[in-house]
């Protein structure tokens, strides 16, 4: 037996037509059964799409790697389409993810509301909660008392922590790890087995900026992540790409053909285009995905009627 | 056994359709789409999979393959690899996405169930 406060902590999950939903399932998952049985199993041989990639690497890209060949070179031309499936990705979630005020000179719902209070209600105090919440407010927007970088504040001051930042122990872990992971990141993208690592060397300088935002706080990346200058970065990654790839028609004949010159393999600038392409690839991936993941991170309260303040 | 992987793909995606079919709640609507997503890495990357091949790169084979063993197809696909590849960075935007707009209509409707959310309704 529950308590009646209890009862109200409890969640309601709400479910919809939860019986038509499982023989939907159930169904399509016996479909599906029957059908991956019928799919080559792994000794099968290679289809010979996969057996040109392998053989074409080497002779038409100079690079050792035929996943980096395929990505940049045979199906460069879905990796364009891909590339702006992203852009446009980002630029969507930039969208939604900003108040419908103009960025400058808005008017807050404060500072709106300030002048029709001062005319009904003069005389009324700020009450604790709303004292606590603005100080709250401050501190988030790097306003309040706390030190101007977590280093500052002496390693034993009782909690709580006021800077934007985790444990000594933490930021001394993070400031090791940093440069094997940005490291680890642009041999991803300049050497590995050879080069063309772009998306992942993308994500992991995502990672890198993550981590150094979660142990030292957003002020830390704030220069990195501003919109103004990460959108401008990422723009300049899509023309570049949209020009290596339309270069290659009255350089090479074709549309994303490769027009660079090939190095030997296992060298820095080997494999032509897919070099340059995985390189504009990774501006474009890194700056992409961190600014949707700080433009998620960020989203502000948008400017929409509370049912409660309306009655 | 190759076809434990490709079932499991098959029950994966199932239950994200069921979670879409069956929830309210915006946010694991969005949750099953995502296991709809991996169950479609797992799928693509299983079929790359070549019994006691290698990965498919073509620099000092390791023990017991030649040069050319490579060559004629004693590898994982790349093709497969690269598909996958690609499904995740799309997975990724496309969840980024659904996301943002969760958050707005939480914002908008006060509310996470997709069957409070009717203002378009005729």
């Amino acid at each position: 037996m529950t308590r009646p406060d209890e009862r109200e902590l409890v969640s309601r999950e709400p479910v919809h037509r939860l019986w038509v939903g499982a023989v939907l399932a159930l169904g399509l998952g016996a479909g599906l059964l029957l059908a991956v049985l019928d799919l080559p199993d792994d000794t099968a041989p290679l289809p010979s799409i996969a057996r040109r990639a392998m053989v074409e690497a080497l002779p038409a890209f100079r690079t050792t790697e035929p996943v980096s060949a395929v990505v940049y070179g045979f199906r460069a031309m879905d990796t364009f389409g891909e590339t702006f499936l992203l852009l446009a990705a980002v630029v969507s979630v930039g969208l939604l993810s900003r108040t419908r005020e103009p960025r400058h000179g808005f008017i807050g719902e404060e500072k709106a509301g300030a002048e029709e209070q001062s005319r009904s209600d003069p005389q009324e105090q700020e009450t604790a909660q709303q004292r606590e919440a603005r100080a709250g407010e401050r501190v988030e927007a790097g306003e309040g008392d706390s030190p101007a970088t977590p280093d500052d504040e002496p390693v034993g001051t009782p909690a709580p922590e006021r800077a934007h930042a985790m444990t000594v122990v933490t930021r001394l872990a993070v400031r090791l790890a940093l440069p094997l992971l940005a490291v680890a990141g642009l041999y991803l993208v300049t050497q590995g087995y050879s080069p063309g690592g772009g998306f992942p060397a993308g994500a992991v300088v995502l990672g890198v900026v993550l981590l150094v935002h979660a142990a030292f706080g957003y002020p830390a990346v704030r220069p990195l992540v501003r919109p103004g200058r990460t959108e401008a970065v990422e723009l300049a990654g899509a023309m570049a790409i949209v020009l290596l790839l339309t270069l290659g028609l009255p350089l090479a004949g074709s549309f994303a053909a490769s027009w660079v010159p090939l190095a030997p393999e296992q060298s820095l600038r080997s494999g032509g285009l897919l070099q340059v392409f995985s390189l504009a690839e990774l501006v474009e991936v890194a700056s992409g995905l961190t600014l949707t993941v700080f433009a998620l991170m960020g989203m502000q309260h948008d400017w929409a009627a509370d049912p409660e303040d309306e009655s | 056994m190759i076809y434990v992987n490709y079932a499991v793909a098959g029950v994966v995606f199932s239950l994200g359709v069921f979670t879409v079919l069956t929830r309210r709640n915006l946010v694991k609507i969005v949750m099953g789409l995502s296991l709809m997503e991996g169950s479609i890495y797992v799928l693509v990357i299983s079929t790359a999979y070549r019994r006691g091949s290698t990965a498919p790169v073509l620099l000092t084979p390791p023990h017991g393959f030649g040069e050319r063993a490579l060559a004629r197809g004693n590898v994982a696909d790349p093709v497969l690899q690269n598909i996958a590849l690609t499904a995740v960075i799309i997975g990724v935007a496309v969840t980024a996405v659904l996301l943002a707009a969760v958050v707005r209509v939480a914002q908008h409707y006060r509310t996470l169930d997709a069957d409070d959310v009717r203002e378009l309704r005729g």
